[in-house]
């Protein structure tokens, strides 16, 4: 009998651990989205001057290259049109129209997140061709120069290569060899000359254009050298020939020698790239992201919705968790409630009214009703008439409450008009009858109990991690779910029990 | 400390509440036989026609315009019981032990008057005391005058016998008896008293009140253990022919002993309180697990059943 329930919940907990590990693993999402992370505030502010033709400045954006986040971008593209374009792993922004003879203020800001580079996979890249305007002979010379090398692995190839460029050698080759190096290297310069050897030992490698990872306001970009060593990109700083120690302190723009501004009939002045460092939410970072993808769980995802309503979405999501809580206490403890939904509601009217005003309300409401429907009960009405004079006196009570807050510039009590009022009624009703029927100790039980769980769903409703985990992931509801139904299927003894059979206990 | 409680409970074989819901409720007592109990009104047809007698019917009230003609109603009965055929928990029994002019005794000497039944029978049709609220009979029927075994444990009312059946098998069994705080009524949760009793003898053990054990009645003090039950063997019988009349394997038989008529059904109850238990000292889930075990023929005919009680639970256990 108990199979089929266990396989359900099974079934459930899987939906929901499958759902997730597809968000987290190919969809990338925070596996903790309330866990705050660090990341880099970008900005970049230009003035461009046209001429008599439409302009155009091309510049280079940080794109989501190699596993780094872009969230938050914002474009100020004044009177000019703007549009994104997609060049292998570049992106470029291009800023076009007709400027005015005044020019034209553009700029680009986005929030950006560094993974560590083993978070992210990359396929070899092919070796491409030598640098051009590079000669026959040059080249032959560059291979006779790392010849000596070829046995070794490429990170240790690279090593030596970078050595040689700061002139140590090892080895060193033939001096005739060597001055025609030298006078090659000066002429085509230190970053051609990288290239050519890397190129000649088989070591595929790139131009980048970028920004230092630091703090700073700089009108300048730096370009360096990224080598494939079999496993990863290495960066390498041309002018030193020294290697970057990761985490790389790079932000790279362009690659593939595209520099990283352009601009066709004008110039682009007062350029001026400012980097900060930030601390925000994952899921902030998940956002923006979320909002641009074509993939069907974030297209099907909570953060689409308009911003009034994921407001109430957020709340609404953890009411099944108050559920759970109320399955807890009556099922596993034995605790008396008024009802599954009684305690729900209360903790969500509690958001606007406040903890210690929410139940002190409630009870005042509950005794006032009590009082009243024992005086009733004389008069003998009718089952809908009485508890519709109910009704009315609830409206009554929350009326006064509401006025009585407005007078005395309570907010709280106006917010009164939130509680639920036909759960108020009903639950004077039920009070009136336990009472009646078992004692007022049994009401009052009750009552603490309700109380209780409300105070109990209120705190769970109110945790912000978790409204945003669930935010980020819904399905957990159907791990909710699956312990709800766990839960029905526990046949073991409540709590209470031991109290209740305690007596028979002791006497044998 | 608790899971040790836990494992003590599942010792002495009692039964809780969660598996009480699911494995016994849940599994076996079809939800389409909860009507023929919920309303005692079908259940007293229904036991009519398996020969199992219960207190005799004057009147069924199905309409408000029928109250302005209460008295004459009414006849000339003297005394008798107003029911909800609903009710739960026995909310809205009136008993009416006799009648002045222009209205009834109450059981407890009260006079209430011929308008103020009226509108207690108007309550009780438009569902006060009936489950979920909906629209209910109300009926009424002989007062039952309790035999007189029980005289000097009981305060007023009328006490009645609870038998647990399990698949036709009675398991377990109690009096309850009314006290003046229950206000006449047998429901234990009201603070009447239930008394366990042995199986075998029909004789009576310890009794509980509210959640305590207690050997003498709270209002008259006299020892509640050792009486003999009137009539055991029939009313045994007439809980294990039970489950002939309606398809529930886990029921609660209520009956009553009455001076003149002899044993009566009361009512069904499809969900039995788990208080028995403590007025028994004794688990429940003992002897439904024996009851499983027990050899298939036995279960066949009620005869076999309660002889295969009177045989096994010779000891309480």
């Amino acid at each position: 009998m108990k199979r089929p329930a266990v396989l359900l919940a099974v079934a459930l907990l899987l939906i929901s651990f499958a759902v997730i590990s597809y968000r987290v693993i190919w969809l990338k999402y925070p596996i903790f989205p309330p866990v705050r992370t660090k990341v880099w505030q970008l900005s970049m502010e230009a003035h461009v001057k046209g001429g008599e033709r439409e302009t155009s400045a091309m510049i280079g954006l940080p794109s989501a290259y190699r596993g780094q986040l872009i969230a938050e971008e914002r474009i100020h593209s004044g009177t000019l049109n703007f549009n994104l374009l997609r060049e292998g792993p570049n992106q470029i922004g291009i800023w076009s129209g007709a400027v005015s003879p005044r020019g034209e203020v553009i700029g680009y800001s986005a929030t950006i997140q560094i993974k560590p580079p083993r978070s992210y996979k990359t396929r070899t890249p092919p070796l491409g061709l030598y640098p051009p305007n590079v000669e026959k002979k040059d080249q032959a010379l560059a291979r006779r120069l790392v010849a000596n090398w070829d046995p070794l692995p490429p990170a240790d190839r690279l090593r030596r290569i970078a050595a040689a460029m700061r002139g140590y050698w090892g080895t060193p080759p033939p001096d005739q060899d060597l001055q025609v190096w030298s006078a090659f290297r000066d002429k085509q310069g230190r970053l051609t000359a990288f290239l050519v050897l890397l190129r000649a030992t088989g070591l595929p490698a790139q131009i980048v254009e970028g920004l230092p990872l630091a703090e700073s306001v700089t009108d300048s970009t730096q370009t360096w050298i990224e080598v494939w060593t079999g496993q990863e990109w290495e960066s390498l700083q041309p002018e030193k020939g020294e290697i970057y120690q990761p985490p790389v302190p790079l932000l790279p723009l362009t690659t593939n020698g595209l520099p990283v501004i352009r601009v066709i009939n004008g110039e682009l002045s007062e350029v001026r790239w400012t980097l900060n460092r930030g601390i925000i939410s994952q899921w902030r970072m998940q956002f923006d992201r979320i909002m641009r993808s074509d993939r069907f769980l974030d297209r099907w995802s909570l953060f689409r919705l308009p911003e009034e309503f994921q407001r109430t979405f957020r709340i609404l999501i953890l009411v099944p968790i108050g559920a759970l809580m109320i399955c807890l206490l009556r099922n596993i403890v034995g605790f008396p409630t008024f009802g599954v939904f009684l305690p729900v509601l209360m903790a969500l009217a509690f958001r606007n009214t406040g903890l210690a005003y929410g139940l002190g309300i409630f009870w005042g409401v509950v005794l006032i009703g009590y009082v009243v429907r024992r005086w009733i009960d004389k008069l003998r009405l009718l089952l809908v008439p009485r508890l519709s004079v109910i009704l009315t006196l609830v409206i009554i009570c929350i009326t006064l409450f509401a006025l009585a807050g407005n007078k005395l510039g309570l907010r709280e009590f106006m917010a009164v008009g939130l509680l639920p009022f036909v759960i108020l009624t009903m639950t004077i009703e039920r009070f009136f009858v336990i009472t009646e029927e078992s004692g007022a100790r049994e009401a009052l039980w009750t009552a603490a109990g309700s109380a209780g769980v409300a105070v109990i769903t209120y705190g769970i409703l109110e945790l912000e991690p978790l409204q945003l985990t669930f935010f980020v992931y819904p399905e957990l509801l159907f791990a909710v779910a699956a312990a709800q139904v766990f839960l029905g299927r526990y046949t073991g003894y409540r709590l209470l029990e031991l109290l209740r059979f305690r007596k028979f206990w002791r006497s044998s | 400390m608790i899971l040790k409680g836990f494992r003590w409970l599942r010792n002495v074989g009692v039964l809780g509440m969660n598996r009480r819901n699911a494995e016994y409720i849940m599994r076996l007592n079809p939800r389409s036989s909860f009507p023929l109990v919920d309303d005692k009104l079908k259940t007293k047809k229904l036991a009519e026609a398996y020969q199992i007698p219960t207190p005799p019917l004057y009147r069924v009230i199905e309409r408000h315009g029928d109250l302005a003609r209460l008295e004459e109603m009414l006849g000339d009965h003297q005394d008798f019981v107003v029911k909800p055929a609903r009710g739960t928990g026995g909310s809205g029994i009136v008993l009416v032990t006799g009648r002045t002019e222009g209205g009834f005794i109450k059981q407890s000497g009260e006079v209430i008057p011929t308008r103020d039944l009226a509108y207690h029978i108007s309550d009780i049709l438009s569902g006060i005391y009936s489950l979920e609220g909906l629209e209910d009979r109300a009926f009424l029927e002989a007062l039952v005058r309790p035999d007189t075994v029980f005289d000097a444990v009981i305060y007023r009312g009328v006490p009645d016998i609870r038998i647990i059946v399990y698949r036709g098998v009675p398991v377990m069994s109690m009096v309850r008896l009314p006290t003046r705080v229950s206000d006449g009524k047998a429901n234990l949760h009201r603070g009447a008293v239930g008394v366990g009793i042995n199986m075998r003898t029909g004789a009576t053990l310890s009794g509980v009140y509210r959640s305590g054990v207690v050997t003498h009645h709270p209002d008259t003090d006299k020892p509640l253990t050792g009486i003999q039950v009137p009539h055991w063997e029939t009313m045994l019988l007439f809980a294990a022919r039970a489950v002939d009349m309606i398809n529930l394997a886990f029921l609660g038989v209520d009956l009553v002993i009455d001076r003149d008529r002899g044993p009566l059904l009361l009512e069904l109850n499809a969900r039995p309180g788990l208080q028995i238990q403590v007025a028994n000292q004794a688990g429940l889930l003992r002897r439904l697990e024996s009851v499983d075990k027990a050899p298939p023929e036995i279960l066949a005919r009620p005869e076999t059943r309660v002889a295969w009680v009177l045989e096994t639970f010779a000891t309480p256990f």
